[in-house]
């Protein structure tokens, strides 16, 4: 279970990962809309060039965003699937019987596909080169603005720091309590349909309350040292952004104004 | 037919910067019909081990021998579940494995998995709430209702409705109050006396090993250390202390005197020999 690359820290030493993680995200958000400008495939050669220079001054392995990519790799090929079967313009590729493959079904696939994986890409170099904790304190102040219009940023900062913090804890029961039905006669992996959703229930109610009471004793432990949401509240860690951030910054302006050129003055 | 285990190795997420060699080369024989407490410090292995036993957890490198089977490295086990019906369980803090409506159903929940009929279930389930001494009216009560100590027998119950030939118990008195330790503790002195069971108990409590336990393994960094019956290890506390496990009471206070000059022998572990001893000593020096 310890397996899965998709979000997940590795602490190393960069200057990436020495940003403020506000000019990452920021950077993050403009990079994922530049993306989705029509510029053609040299568009995406230039995106794909920046995080490629990106990652190496990450010293992130190809091997670890391979890892993350993965995953995506079944939801492409369902697409492929289904835009065969409802993509009906373009040239006639292959024809089968009375079923007739098209050109742009193929196409446009690949540009969705294309599209993912950038998007893949660019996450990960944001989740593993920042810190769980830096990464909601730069969402808290990202979403301070908006304080103004009933957005409680705090609140929302606090709610992901501690999802992230009680994954690990988590996993490790779900692995506990799937031992202890184990070793009640309990078959995770195969048997009747029947057998099979008592299995998981077996598994989802203990993990529930436990959960549950988990988080009431969380509550408590907040409140006995005196938490309130929405008070004013120092920081240990004060975020400073340097020349590096404005230049990722910058990076990425000039990176979306690229796309934008690309895809409608050329 | 004794347990053993033949070098058995078994390392955590191997090929991993977290790789990690839980069990290094274990060799031990647990006698059949005894109760062996297993005891080290935390992080030594213990779970592991114990886990080893109805493979949940498979070597990485050498065999095991339990009730007629073999799990050897790198092989699938056959008949796994029966194994797991013959050999029970029993993890940490076992009520958070509850799950089910009410506490009869799930004492069943065992049974009815090794092919028990409905019936058949209940009834063993029963049998199993009467032998850890849960009183009639919760029976229908849903689990999360009941008490902590409660939880915790009816869930012990869950897997002593398995009839399992041998018990294996994660630390199974922690939490408990005084009389609940005891309680649960005659309970499993009763299981080997009465019916035959061989048990096999994580523990930390040195009073329990002491009171109830034939053998004693002790497990350091991933090894057997020792591996002797309980008299023999209680001869001297220098292990217990080293491992920084308290010793039992009545030991304590046998080196304590020894150490203000009393002579009391090693095999001395029952209290009223060492109040004669000690009645002999007083008179003999006044």
């Amino acid at each position: 279970m310890n397996n899965f690359t998709l979000g997940r820290y590795l602490p190393m030493d960069s200057p990436i990962h020495k940003m403020d993680p506000r000019a990452k995200i920021g950077a993050m958000l403009i990079a994922l809309i530049a993306i989705f400008f029509p510029a053609g495939w040299i568009g995406y050669a230039v995106i794909f060039a920046v995080v490629a220079c990106v990652i190496i001054l990450s010293k992130l392995s190809w091997g670890f965003i391979w890892k993350a990519m993965k995953p995506m790799m079944f939801m492409l090929f369902f697409l492929l699937v289904i835009n065969i079967l409802v993509v009906k313009t373009g040239d006639e590729w292959l024809t089968l019987g009375s079923f007739t493959i098209y050109s742009n079904a193929v196409i446009q696939t690949l540009y969705i596909a294309v599209r993912l994986l950038l998007m893949i890409m660019i996450t990960t170099c944001l989740t593993a080169t920042t810190k769980p904790l830096d990464m909601t304190l730069g969402i808290e102040d990202l979403l301070k603005p908006f304080q103004k219009i009933g957005v409680p940023s705090h609140e929302i900062a606090m709610l992901i720091s501690i999802a992230l913090r009680f994954i690990p804890d988590l996993i490790d029961e779900t692995e506990r309590i799937m031992k202890a039905q184990e070793s009640r006669g309990v078959d995770m992996k195969e048997g009747k349909l029947s057998e099979r959703v008592m299995a998981i229930l077996s598994l989802i109610v203990p993990l529930f309350v436990s959960a549950f009471q988990r988080a009431e004793d969380l509550a408590n432990a907040m409140e006995a040292r005196g938490y309130a949401p929405g008070e004013p509240r120092t920081r240990y860690k004060v975020l400073k952004m340097e020349r590096r951030d404005y230049i990722l910054l910058l990076g990425a302006v000039l990176l979306l104004a690229c796309m934008i050129w690309l895809a409608y003055f050329r | 037919m004794p347990i053993t285990f033949e070098h058995v190795s078994h390392t955590y997420s191997e090929g991993t910067p977290y790789q990690y060699a839980a069990l290094k080369d274990v060799n031990l024989d647990i006698q059949e019909g005894k109760i062996t407490a297993v005891i080290g410090q935390t992080g030594s292995g213990k779970s592991t081990l114990v886990q080893h036993l109805n493979a949940l957890l498979l070597p990485d490198e050498g065999e095991i021998h339990i009730l007629d089977r073999v799990i050897k490295a790198g092989e699938k086990p056959k008949k796994l579940k029966s194994l797991r019906g013959d050999v029970g369980l029993v993890f940490q803090f076992p009520e958070y494995q509850l799950f089910e409506e009410t506490v009869l159903k799930d004492v069943a929940f065992g049974p009815k998995n090794f092919g028990c009929s409905e019936e058949e279930a209940e009834e063993k389930a029963r049998k199993a709430l009467k032998l850890v001494d849960l009183p009639e009216d919760c029976y229908l009560k849903s689990p999360l209702e009941l008490s902590g100590g409660q939880k915790r027998r009816t869930a012990i119950a869950g897997i002593l409705a398995m009839d399992p030939k041998v018990l294996v118990l994660d630390e199974p008195t922690a939490g408990l109050d005084p009389a609940g330790t005891k309680a649960m503790m005659s309970l499993f002195y009763e299981l080997n006396q009465k019916y035959g069971k061989t048990v096999l108990m994580v523990t930390h409590d040195m009073e329990n090993v002491f009171a109830y336990c034939d053998d004693v393994a002790v497990v350091a960094d991933g090894s057997i250390l020792v591996h002797t019956n309980a008299q023999d290890f209680f001869r001297d506390s220098k292990l217990c202390r080293s491992m920084n496990i308290l010793p039992p009471a009545l030991i304590r206070m046998r080196d304590m005197l020894n150490e203000k000059g009393f002579d009391i022998p090693a095999d001395v572990q029952d209290v009223d020999v060492l109040a004669d001893y000690i009645a002999k000593q007083v008179k003999s020096h006044e």
